[in-house]
């Protein structure tokens, strides 16, 4: 009995291990990189919008950026990185933005 | 302090260890970046904790295993103190109460408080004297902790990217639980009152 019950466990850990990755809100951006533009200039353009950050970085081909935007919330922030559109904004998993 | 538990305390520390040498030695690092591996931590402890008791029905014959039971108040008390660190973080991150304040309303903040807060009463209690004074009480206290396990399940998935790393840690806790429940109604075992 004891030994029969850890496939199914190893099963079912697969099975909620695979199934809910594919629905991350995450956001990818496929724009081919020698046309990026840089991340510094994007962190210099946000600052200049009111935004103030702490880390960017690079996440699914987008600029990723952690930091706090011009209303003050604590935000991770996803642009584009040749329009540098602004793509996607959440506060702690909550989504408070999200480009049409 | 046996020797058993103070060399699980050792085990138990290593993570808060690596953690700390990685903050004191990382250029750049931010607290933020350590918010994940102390949550990730204390929700670990607060999985195994929870494991134990089904674990010991599963494997009666097992020696290990009633000696985990044995020192469960301990996985409990790091899951609290992994807790601790990671607020710490948090406010390191945060920087004033003004910020923290304005993100409550967010569900994977505030679900990460009450977690921490069904927390508090069972790590206060864990001590012999409070275990003497509560009497029947203590238990019924403990059990806050399976609320903790739920909101801290739920404070992961909401705070975080994918679903996927939290399900797959609390898995092996929702089976073994599942199995525990089903086997508690299904066939009263007299082992029950022993642990």
């Amino acid at each position: 009995m004891n030994l029969r019950f850890l496939p199914i466990a190893a099963a079912l850990t697969l099975a909620f291990a695979a199934s809910p990755a594919a629905a991350t809100g995450k956001i990818t951006c496929d724009a081919p990189q020698k046309q990026w533009k840089s991340m510094a200039r994007l962190q210099a353009d946000l600052v200049k919008q009111g935004w103030q950050v702490r880390k960017a970085k690079v996440d699914g081909g987008c600029y990723e950026v952690y930091g706090t935007d011009p209303q003050g919330n604590r935000v991770e922030a996803y642009f584009h990185p040749v329009s540098f559109k602004k793509l996607l904004v959440s506060r702690r998993g909550q989504v408070l933005f999200r480009a049409k | 302090m046996s020797v058993g538990k103070s060399m699980l305390w050792a085990v138990l520390a290593v993570p808060a260890i690596v953690i700390a040498y990685r903050y004191a030695t990382t250029p750049d690092i931010l607290p933020g970046d350590l918010l994940h591996p102390t949550g990730e931590w204390s929700a670990r402890l607060i999985i195994v904790a929870l494991m134990l008791t089904p674990l010991a029905s599963l494997f009666p014959g097992n020696r290990v295993v009633p000696w985990l039971v044995r020192h469960r108040r301990s996985f409990g008390v790091a899951a609290f103190a992994y807790a601790v660190l990671h607020l710490l973080f948090y406010v390191l991150d945060m920087e004033t109460i003004a910020a923290m304040v304005a993100e409550l309303e967010a569900p994977g903040i505030w679900t990460g408080w009450l977690a921490l807060l069904c927390l508090v009463p069972p790590a206060l209690a864990s001590n012999d004297a409070a275990m003497r004074l509560l009497r029947r009480n203590w238990k019924r206290v403990q059990r806050l902790v399976y609320p903790a396990a739920v909101l801290t399940l739920l404070h992961w998935m909401l705070v975080h990217d994918g679903l996927a790393p939290a399900l797959v840690q609390f898995a092996p806790l929702f089976i073994l639980q599942a199995w525990h429940l089903a086997r508690t109604f299904t066939q009263p075992p007299p082992e029950r009152t022993m642990i």
